[in-house]
């Protein structure tokens, strides 16, 4: 490292390369002992089972039904919650972005969208198990609207951890597209709709083409933290739904068989991280395009 | 004609985005009329509006303790990330060296990590060098999660920061650290100041973490909450939800007043 490469463009103060070191040096050992340690001795622990050889827990995670049964559910649960997010979050970012002329109401709905983000999912998820309650407000207006005529069982239902999973990830979608939207130049519709182009059109020539990185990206978002929550699927489900989150909690906490607990995590680890390399792989140009978007 | 099919569409996309929003704010506003019932059950609408329920939170050591232990936590672990996030974005900015990119990424992955294998990493490492469960290891947790916020936001504000003013600054005789303090940190302070508070509100609201560094008598507020959501049966754990909530509100309004929502870099 010399002065000539130095990124300023221009001025900037000088800063000696010890002052670098030193400034840059306690967050990075920081982060070394305190994130990369950890990660490491989850690695070595998932290696040295309880009884067995060093691979006897993939090995039995691997060739046990169960496993692979609740693997399947989470993905199942991750699937469902990215799609219904994609279909509301697209609805009113598209409804932000193109039709929220005031910058008053902008705000507002920017304030309504981040709010819940700002609330733990605990207490997000306390809100949907008032609401889908035998007595709960959704079991009431059924009854008042005579689509039900006894309560029905929304709580600990599979559908219940759906809606209120998607509830508390939605605003990350949200965010994500809406991003991606303002990038699309306004002038892009006035010159589709000047050539004689219908809204429908435009949207589906120009609009969702465009938006395909931030869909790709608010896609990977949400998928990645819907497979890995763990508050909401078990309070919701009462414990009946076993997702990779929970059954890793129950190594660790209940069974306190941390080696089978950390095999579970690296197995949820790799799956998110392959998805992501995934992700920047397939879509390298879209990424590329997309880059002054913020896509994370 | 088209115009016509056109305004139907645009009276449909009003509509199908008002019923998001509505399912954004329900259950929020659910948890606060509960709160304010004065009914021994919860129930919504609420049955006669009392404040009973807040005033039982309030005389409840249970959750006052949680309350401060979350408040503790929080802000020292926001602390420790400004301190050492702060300086390792301007170094990160400044500077291009072998590795830079591979540090950068470091900072950020928490990021991308699902949140409860941190959490099953802090308390194996905790229990490993014998820390256990305690206030130290919840620490470890908090400041690790939120360090990519801080180093984010900052990095953002950076992004579009004239170094030029610094070379004026120091044209006209200023040292370095007088102009660091003088100029430098002035200007990038709202981003800073957004890093800071959500970095604050990820970790006061956190779950997966904590729970894995808790003890019955070292509980954060979330995962307090977290233990008693199902067997709870009266209002005042819908008035203990709602007072997060009101907190969540004056934070969001506080970074939407000074600093803009949309220019917090959060996504």
């Amino acid at each position: 490292m010399s002065k000539q490469d130095n990124a300023a463009p221009v001025g900037g103060i000088a800063i000696s390369d010890r002052q670098s070191f030193a400034l840059l040096g306690g967050a990075v050992l920081f982060m070394l002992i305190f994130f990369i340690g950890p990660l490491l001795l989850v690695l070595w622990a998932s290696f040295n089972p309880q009884s067995g050889g060093h691979l006897a827990n993939y090995a039995a995670i691997a060739s046990d039904d169960y496993y692979w049964g609740v693997l399947l559910s989470t993905l199942k649960l991750g699937f469902w919650v990215t799609l219904l997010s994609l279909i509301l979050g697209y609805v009113i970012a598209y409804y932000m972005t193109f039709h929220v002329k005031s910058q008053f109401w902008s705000r507002i709905l920017y304030v309504v969208i981040v709010l819940p983000l700002f609330t733990s999912s605990i207490v997000r998820s306390f809100g949907w198990i008032i609401m889908l309650g035998r007595n709960g407000l959704i079991n009431e207006s059924l009854l008042f609207l005579h689509l039900a005529d006894k309560p029905q069982q929304l709580l600990y239902s599979n559908g219940g951890v759906i809606v209120s999973l998607t509830y508390v990830l939605v605003p990350f979608m949200i965010l994500t597209l809406s991003s991606a939207l303002q990038n699309i130049s306004a002038s892009l519709h006035e010159a589709a709709h000047d050539l004689g182009a219908s809204n429908l059109v435009t949207f589906f020539k120009v609009t969702l083409p465009l938006s395909v990185p931030g869909v790709i990206a608010g896609s990977l978002i949400v998928f990645t933290l819907a497979i890995s929550a763990y508050v909401t699927p078990s309070v919701m489900s009462g414990g009946r739904q076993m997702v990779m989150p929970s059954l890793i909690y129950d190594y660790y906490m209940v069974q306190f068989n941390f080696s089978m607990g950390a095999a579970l995590s690296i197995v949820l680890l790799i799956s998110t991280l392959g998805l992501i390399s995934a992700y920047m792989l397939l879509f390298r140009h879209y990424a590329a395009g997309a880059s002054q978007g913020r896509v994370t | 004609m088209r115009l016509s099919a056109g305004k139907f569409g645009n009276a449909l996309l009003a509509i199908a985005s008002w019923c998001v929003i509505v399912y954004l704010m329900l259950p929020l506003i659910v948890i606060i009329g509960v709160s304010l019932t004065s009914a021994n059950f919860m129930t919504f609408p609420p049955h006669g509006l009392s404040l009973k329920w807040y005033a039982k939170v309030i005389n409840n050591p249970v959750y006052i303790d949680a309350f401060w232990l979350s408040v503790e936590i929080s802000a020292v672990a926001t602390a420790v990330a400004l301190v050492l996030g702060v300086p390792a974005a301007m170094i990160l900015v400044r500077k291009q060296f072998f590795g830079a990119r591979a540090i950068n990424a470091l900072f950020l992955s928490p990021l991308i990590l699902p949140t409860i294998v941190l959490g099953v990493a802090v308390l194996q490492f905790a229990s490993a060098i014998g820390l256990g469960r305690s206030f130290a290891t919840l620490l470890i947790g908090h400041s690790v999660l939120i360090i990519p916020y801080v180093i984010r936001s900052t990095l953002v504000s950076l992004a579009g920061f004239d170094l030029s003013t610094e070379e004026a600054a120091q044209d006209l005789g200023a040292g370095s650290t007088a102009t660091m303090f003088l100029i430098t940190l002035p200007l990038i302070k709202p981003g800073v100041i957004a890093g800071g508070l959500f970095a604050f509100i990820m970790s006061w609201i956190n779950v997966e973490v904590s729970i894995f560094s808790s003890s019955s008598d070292l509980m954060t507020l979330p995962v307090r909450i977290f233990g008693e959501v199902q067997s709870s049966v009266d209002p005042s754990m819908a008035a203990v939800s709602a007072l997060t909530i009101y907190l969540s509100v004056v934070v969001v309004l506080l970074l939407d007043l000074f600093i803009g929502l949309r220019r917090t870099g959060m996504t």
